[in-house]
């Protein structure tokens, strides 16, 4: 098993290096590997240093293959090798959806609020009015930081909904009301 | 050495008066609420000092702006704060055995034992007594070194020397901070490589973006920096609390007070132990990428070898509690060496330094600022004099101040805090969280900014999950430009030579040193 992943590690720093020669630079960098200047000197181009730094990858990457493959004696060290394991995947699924949806929670509540109390206007045009410019981020931010909070501790408590509402307080006196220049999520996007 | 005292004095009035000569108090208030912000991000569990200083930079730029009347104030609370949490990270440690980092566990080894002999508040003491002492002497190591090593280097090294100078960091960097050598190497090379992404030197557009146009201006660094380091910790953090809390270890209170006062007599016991830690922290920190775990480690063994019979290290006695404290705070200080003198961050802390000083203002660490010009008054032009040198003469003066605070105020500060070490930890990770995601977001203005963090604290999360160090991934994120303008520029200045790094003897000597260091610690730690 950690041989495997010793491997698996340099095979993934290896493939992501040849994808980087073989398809995404070629594809995604204009310049040259060399150029030559207008008096006729030659000069590394946008694709010198990238190009440089995948080949260094794909080396480093092949020697770490070679040397997991020479070593034979790690089997038997391998029951607290770190690694990422199903409940690692499990965790992260869920955590992602947590943010993912908040975050959604946070862009679409304001719009949908003044979509249903509002007949002429758009977000757009209220975004720095109150309460709609806070909706996201007392909505959304409330959902992600007591979600969070309960599923950590493994119960539901009014202690983290009182945690969750101060911060956000905390968070509009700070980014909002403190400092005029800046916007809270999402409205910098609208 | 007049013109070094010129420069010096200018420095020390930056802090204090405006180019107009009217007094400024903002960054002195700064450096003290960062100082206090700082004992109390370090005394809460569950948060440190890179985590505040990180959420308090987009916060201090939207607040302040970008112009250079900006940055003494920004940096003086980034100061502030690095040097407070690192004294308030031993109030858990000691008083509740939970210790933040892994250097405070060593704290924990005789501060919590003191805690359980009623010697709570001594431990805390001896504890600021020691990590404020050993603070001080490596800002002194820093204000000798950084300006000698600048000078040195600016004079003798060119294009070739620099671009082989990085190569050299970065590869002692992955040699030293992880556990594989070759997965250091790897993590580095894929963080340069991201760094490239919206960039471009020859003018034909930005490269590797992937077809996203809000790459077109590069990734969004103080994002990326916050997610990999502070969204991969949290991912971690609130991971472990969902697995740790059935364990739910419950934490022993302090018993009544019997002997908590410090004694000049104690104090000045302590001196050789403390001194012999900031010795070892110092030299530690002065190089990047090994960190105050080692330093509190070998300081902790160095006092070990050398206790006597009536204090022995694991009891509960201040001498070990004065070890490890004074040995990672001296790591603080030194750390800056290479910060100042190469424009190389050794640490998470000074990361955030180099995002400051590259988010405000005209000024940049590096070799150049210790350029002692001439000082000339020209009628109706003005004066030429190097602004940079005044600014890091400026800095130390912060550095100064801070310390002084910490001395003074720092310790009732301190011993104030032993409630938040109550705080549950499964409290914090996720309002870090929300912090992060809406601080960046207002200083990036948009949700590419959230994406990107979130993106890189995948990473984060991945690599700490994997146990390799983040180090070399960051510090290669933060170097690769100005490695890229180095190697690019050698390389044009040498007519196109592809052999130009191997022609000077200095960037050979560099380079053959690298390889030396990447070779002995691969074989050290296969042999461990």
């Amino acid at each position: 098993m950690v041989r495997r992943w010793e491997i698996g590690i340099g095979l993934t720093g290896l493939l992501f290096a040849l994808f980087s020669l073989f398809f995404w630079f070629p594809n995604d960098i204009q310049g040259a590997f060399m150029e030559t200047t207008r008096a006729g000197k030659p000069e590394p181009g946008d694709a010198f240093f990238p190009v440089l730094l995948a080949g260094f990858i794909a080396f480093i990457a092949a020697i770490q293959i070679v040397s997991a493959l020479l070593k034979r004696d790690q089997e038997a060290q391998g029951s607290d090798y770190p690694r990422l394991d199903g409940e690692n995947i499990k965790f992260l699924a869920l955590f992602l959806a947590i943010i993912l949806g908040s975050l959604a929670v946070v862009y679409w509540i304001g719009p949908l609020a003044v979509w249903l109390t509002q007949e002429e206007l758009t977000y757009r045009q209220l975004v720095d009015t109150a309460p709609y410019k806070y909706l996201g981020v007392v909505v959304g931010g409330f959902a992600l930081t007591f979600s969070l909070i309960s599923w950590a501790e493994g119960r539901l408590r009014a202690r983290s909904a009182v945690v969750s509402a101060l911060l956000i307080l905390v968070l509009i006196l700070v980014f909002d009301v403190a400092l005029t220049n800046i916007q809270l999520p999402p409205n910098a996007d609208f | 050495m007049e013109l070094a005292f010129d420069y010096i004095l200018r420095g020390i009035l930056s802090v204090f008066f405006t180019s107009e000569g009217a007094f400024i108090w903002l960054p002195v208030v700064m450096v003290l609420a960062g100082l206090v912000l700082g004992i109390v991000v370090g005394a809460t569990p569950g948060l440190n000092g890179p985590f505040a200083m990180a959420i308090a930079l987009p916060v201090l730029i939207s607040a302040f702006g970008t112009g250079n009347d900006a940055l003494l104030p920004i940096l003086g609370f980034l100061i502030g704060i690095m040097k407070g949490a690192t004294v308030g990270g031993a109030v858990p440690a000691i008083l509740f055995n939970t210790p933040g980092t892994p250097d405070a566990y060593l704290t924990t080894l005789d501060g919590h034992p003191m805690t359980r002999k009623g010697q709570g508040y001594k431990a805390l003491k001896v504890a600021h007594f020691s990590s404020v002492s050993g603070d001080t002497f490596s800002d002194i190591a820093l204000f000798i070194a950084a300006p000698t090593l600048a000078v040195l280097i600016e004079s003798a090294l060119d294009l070739p020397e620099k671009a082989a100078l990085i190569i050299l960091s970065l590869s002692f960097m992955a040699a030293v901070s992880g556990k594989s050598v070759t997965k250091g190497l790897l993590v580095g090379g894929l963080g340069m490589l991201l760094a490239l992404i919206g960039t471009t030197l020859s003018g034909y557009g930005p490269r590797m973006t992937m077809g996203v146009t809000d790459l077109g201006n590069g990734i969004p660094l103080t994002s990326a920096i916050l997610g990999v380091l502070v969204l991969g910790e949290v991912f971690c953090a609130i991971e472990d609390r969902i697995h740790e809390r059935r364990k739910n270890r419950q934490t022993e209170a302090p018993r009544e007070s019997t002997d908590n006062s410090l004694s000049w007599v104690e104090a000045k016991r302590l001196l050789p132990t403390i001194l012999r830690s900031a010795s070892i922290g110092t030299a530690i920190g002065a190089l990047p990428g090994i960190g105050t775990t080692l330093a509190a480690t070998l300081g902790y063994e160095a006092a070990r070898k050398r206790q006597k019979a009536d204090a022995a290290l694991g009891s509960g006695v201040p001498e070990g509690v004065a070890a490890t404290e004074a040995a990672n705070s001296a790591v603080s200080g030194a750390n800056l060496i290479p910060v100042m003198s190469l424009g190389i961050p050794g640490n998470f802390a000074a990361v955030f330094l180099i995002l400051a000083v590259e988010s405000v203002g005209d000024f940049t660490f590096g070799p150049q600022v210790f350029r002692f010009t001439e000082i000339k008054v020209i009628e109706d032009y003005g004066t030429i004099i190097n602004a940079e040198l005044v600014i890091a003469f400026g800095i130390f003066t912060l550095m100064v101040l801070a310390n002084l605070f910490n001395w003074t105020i720092g310790r009732y500060v301190m011993l104030s805090l032993g409630i938040l070490a109550k705080i549950p930890v499964t409290i914090t990770p996720a309002l870090v969280l929300l912090i992060t995601i809406t601080a960046v977001y207002s200083q990036d203005g948009g949700f590419i900014a959230i994406w990107t963090a979130l993106a890189f604290g995948l990473i984060g999360y991945v690599l700490r999950r994997l146990e390799i160090s983040l180090l070399p991934f960051v510090i290669g994120f933060i170097l690769s430009p100005k490695l890229e303008e180095l190697i690019r520029g050698g390389f044009s200045g040498s007519g196109g030579d592809p052999f130009f790094l191997l022609k000077s003897p200095i960037a050979l000597i560099f380079l053959l040193a690298s390889v030396a260091i990447v070779l002995r610690a691969t074989r050290k730690k296969e042999n461990k």
